[in-house]
């Protein structure tokens, strides 16, 4: 592993949890240096991809602001399935598979198996968790 | 990419979230080790939880025991559990250097 090794953001954490502030900043901090960065969103982390969730003005929009990034640096935010499905975050393949009304899946996050964050893994990548 | 994946959320999501993450990893070739926490210790007794089963397999995975804290609470609870899934929990090494690990995950 080396410094120069890709970034892997495994974030784990809810929205509303101090750390998944801390992984966007970390995010927009190290795609000014470097282009490639890999994002994977797991368990509560899921939630960051809802786009019915419902927040209060004055609160920092964390789901608009991974979209921003994704728009300006072509990153790909991935979800885990699983975890999104449930968790009631489904995109339209999804409900159709699955027989759910509906679909709340915010656009540029993109619901992947949790095979991919092992492929992710086995590049040389510098795993870092929130 | 050798990781610690610890389970310390009594939740039957939470438990099982981490384990089907260290089996995928570990099927992927990753150096995954469990540490199961005491308030995890209610779903691994229930014979009906995915945790249960999942502990189960490790050995399938290629996986070592996985370490319980090594207090009278975990002899207690591994006396209780089935062979097969006792087989699969280890006690906790006396000294575990956390720098061998690239990764802990908790959950």
């Amino acid at each position: 592993m080396t410094t120069d090794s890709i970034p892997l953001l495994l974030i784990t954490a809810d929205p509303s949890h101090p750390l998944a502030q801390l992984a966007l900043r970390y995010a927009q901090a190290s795609l000014q240096h470097n282009p490639s960065l890999n994002v994977f969103f797991y368990g509560d982390g899921a939630h960051t991809a809802n786009r019915l969730r419902w927040q209060s003005a004055e609160q920092i929009n964390i789901t608009q602001q991974w979209q921003t990034l994704a728009t300006e640096h072509a990153i790909t935010l991935s979800v885990c399935v699983s975890t999104a499905l449930s968790r009631g975050i489904s995109d339209i393949d999804n409900s159709g598979r699955h027989q759910l009304q509906g679909d709340n899946m915010a656009n540029h996050f993109q619901l992947v198996g949790l095979s991919e964050l092992a492929i992710m893994m086995q590049n040389d990548c510098r795993l870092i968790s929130f | 990419m050798k990781i610690l994946i610890q389970l310390r959320t009594p939740t039957e999501m939470a438990s099982y979230e981490g384990c089907a993450l260290a089996l995928t990893l570990a099927t992927f070739g990753h150096d995954i080790q469990l540490y199961l926490d005491a308030p995890v210790f209610g779903l691994l007794m229930q014979p009906t939880s995915r945790l249960h089963g999942m502990v189960q397999s490790l050995e399938l995975y290629d996986m070592p025991a996985a370490w319980l804290p090594d207090d009278v609470f975990s002899g207690w609870i591994t006396a209780f559990l089935p062979n097969d899934l006792a087989a699969q929990l280890t006690f906790i090494p006396e000294i575990v250097d956390s720098a061998q690990f690239e990764q802990i995950l908790t959950f």
